[in-house]
């Protein structure tokens, strides 16, 4: 039984619960109703519907996986940077479970502030930047199956052996909507009105020139040597060895990228805290503000996950462990090595990141392509 | 000098996560972080931190030196009647406007005021911050701690017994005791230099009358001002002896100055202030009182 095959269950379930009471109230009401109750009741039965409400439950049930998963990286964060800088990380809220609610708190605190808009800001663009940046996060985070089972579908699952389940593309159009992000930090930088903001957004234009090629050649490989463009695909290509060891250099080389991607610390450039304010969200405040921090913090969660999926393995693994256990507890690490890594180094500077991109990377990237033609070439995968 | 080892790029990258790593791997497992959780926790303080004040009412001598040199004006003299100690002067303090220089522990002739480690002085209320000298009494603190200043056992006089015997002159190792006249009374006073003395006691036991006794001694930081004397106002009334906390100075009598009387007996004679210097704190008290200006003192306010 599969995640969309759990929610339909779980609708139907419910719309005959209500449609119990909902036909018999349609047949003791007075008989000017005509066919009214029966029609609604009939619509409500139907697979259409149930189909429809099953996937926007498929939904839900990923997001708030993915935002208590938001909410625990935050305060592994925090909490981890703590113990490397010598001081207790959050504390007091939620004195028993380690701080573990601090987040929740600034959450709050976030809500009820006002939400300010510059007197010479865009308005659209300042409006749309948050919107698009958390719509694009949010899109390329469902399209991430977390098990065999555990996707978001909109059948049963195929019955024809050598198709696999979920979206035939899921990994084209993750990393479409992955490298959406920049555009929204150029358009809020640009509408903020500020020389900070319009730097930042500046910055994370140039960077991603030389982040993307890398990685997506990256990709590229994995997709040669699983010969599939969903995540299923690839997943199940690394039942017997991932593809993070014959694909050793494409591993480090993606991970690199990974990190500019999210924009965590080594290249951080577009949110320099020390040369520019806060970067492109200095004039954002309130939940604005709140949404973007959360939002990076999920595309930390989804880089994890797409590292985990495409080189670790995904799923697989030992068999006791449910699947998407499994693959979150690689996603973590994944993620507490991104964040040794990110509060250990210092930032590079924008030329820097150039020169690394385009004169170290690609080669290596290319190389990497290389190595995966040759497998294939030769047979092993 | 040996080259320098260049790093390579993965250098860069892991040799700050093998700092960091055993810096959280330290912080975990071996001990606690470097924080303070100030609220439940409190800093180990030092013990020369300077925070509220504490005052031995047994130690202080009421002499005021620490109201004139405080620089914010924000101690006063307080009146007070104790029933140990009788009618006192001792000094309170305003900490809404203390600057906790710590002049007034370094100025302090006896070291009867310290600054303790406590800081949480915060109010609400402005007035709460005016402590008085009750709330600053601690007699046993001053002696719990060491203090920096050096004691010094040095010989003072008591003028009232002296007989001008010139004993302790005699007996002196040094020359540091010389008999000096007194002006209008006929006969002199041992004045002991005290940069020559070497505390060797052999004065205080060769005083017939017991006037010298050793005593321990606070060094000052300070060089403190010295009355000068004018016999020529002076009336003798002795209120320049009463205000001095010091037992400095001593009113004596001047033979020869009695006036007779209508019925031929003879009056009591005048008297003069005689000054002890070597116990001067310098606080300038008996300036201020003397009302015929028969005392002046360079650097003091009236």
């Amino acid at each position: 039984m599969n995640l969309f095959q759990f929610c339909y269950g779980l609708i139907h379930w419910l719309v005959d619960l209500i449609n119990n009471i909902w036909y018999w109230l349609g047949d003791h009401l007075p008989w000017w109703f005509g066919n009214f109750f029966t029609d609604v009741g009939d619509f409500a039965r139907s697979h259409a519907h149930i189909a429809v409400m099953a996937i926007l439950l498929e939904v839900l049930i990923i997001i708030i996986i993915a935002l208590i998963n938001v909410l625990n990286f935050i305060w592994l964060d925090r909490k981890f940077m703590g113990r490397m800088f010598d001081f207790y990380g959050p504390y007091y809220v939620g004195y028993r479970i380690g701080g573990w609610l601090q987040n929740l708190a600034d959450g709050i605190k976030l809500f009820v502030k006002e939400i300010i808009t510059p007197a010479k800001a865009d308005r659209i663009g300042f409006f749309l930047g948050p919107v698009i940046f958390v719509g694009s996060s949010f899109a390329a985070l469902v399209t991430i199956p977390l098990g065999w089972d555990f996707y978001i579908g909109t059948n049963s699952g195929p019955t024809v052996p050598g198709v696999y389940p979920g979206v035939p593309a899921s990994l084209l159009i993750a990393f479409m909507f992955f490298a959406i992000a920049p555009f929204s930090i150029l358009i809020s930088g640009w509408s903020s009105n500020n020389k900070y903001t319009l730097i930042g957004g500046m910055r994370s234009a140039a960077q991603m020139m030389s982040y993307e090629i890398p990685m997506l050649l990256c990709v590229a490989s994995v997709v040669l040597l699983a010969g599939s463009f969903s995540f299923h695909g690839v997943v199940a290509a690394q039942h017997d060895i991932w593809f993070a060891i014959p694909l050793f250099i494409g591993f480090i080389v993606f991970m690199v990228c990974l990190v500019a991607e999210v924009e965590i610390q080594p290249f951080d450039l577009p949110e320099a805290e020390a040369e520019l304010v806060e970067g492109w969200t200095t004039e954002y405040c309130g939940m604005r503000f709140g949404l973007f921090m959360m939002t990076s913090y999920l595309r930390g969660y989804i880089g994890g996950a797409l590292a985990v999926a495409l080189f670790l393995g995904g799923w697989q693994g030992p068999g006791f462990i449910p699947d998407p256990i499994w693959f979150l507890t690689k996603a973590y690490i994944v993620f507490i090595i991104v964040e040794w890594m990110r509060w250990s180094v210092p930032r590079v500077r924008v030329d820097q990141i150039l020169n690394i991109g385009w004169k170290r990377l690609l080669p290596l990237a290319m190389l990497n392509l290389l190595v995966a033609a040759t497998l294939k070439v030769w047979g092993v995968f | 000098m040996p080259a320098k080892k260049r790093a390579r790029s993965p250098g860069f990258v892991l040799r700050p996560m093998f700092r960091t790593g055993t810096q959280v791997g330290r912080s975990l497992f071996l001990g606690k972080p470097n924080t303070i959780l100030y609220p439940y926790q409190k800093l180990d303080l030092p013990p020369t931190y300077r925070g509220k004040h504490t005052l031995d009412f047994k130690r202080c001598i009421g002499c005021s030196n620490c109201v004139q040199i405080c620089p914010n004006d924000c101690m006063w003299m307080q009146k007070l009647e104790d029933p140990e100690l009788g009618k006192i002067e001792r000094p309170g303090i305003d900490m809404g406007r203390c600057l906790f220089c710590g002049f007034c522990v370094e100025v302090c002739p006896t070291v009867a005021i310290h600054e303790t480690v406590e800081f949480e002085l915060a109010d609400r209320d402005r007035s709460k911050l005016v402590f008085s000298p009750l709330d600053l009494r601690d007699d046993k603190y001053a002696d719990k701690v060491v203090e920096e200043r050096l004691k010094r056992k040095l010989p003072l006089l008591d003028l009232s017994k002296c007989t001008s015997c010139e004993k302790c002159a005699g007996e002196c190792p040094e020359m540091s005791v010389a008999m000096m006249p007194m002006e209008g009374v006929g006969r002199s006073k041992p004045e002991i230099n005290l940069a020559k003395c070497t505390s060797c006691e052999k004065c205080a036991f060769a005083c017939p009358e017991k006037a010298i006794v050793m005593e321990d001694v606070y060094e000052s930081y300070f060089e403190m001002p010295e009355p000068k004397f004018l016999l020529m106002n002076c009336t003798g009334c002795g209120a320049c002896a009463k205000a001095c906390p010091a037992d400095v100075i001593y009113m004596v009598e001047m033979p020869g100055t009695e006036k007779t009387l209508k019925d031929g007996k003879k009056g009591k004679p005048k008297k003069r202030a005689v000054f002890v210097l070597e116990k001067c704190v310098g606080c300038g008290k008996c300036y201020r009182t003397c009302k015929f200006s028969a005392i002046e003192m360079a650097g003091v306010r009236k």
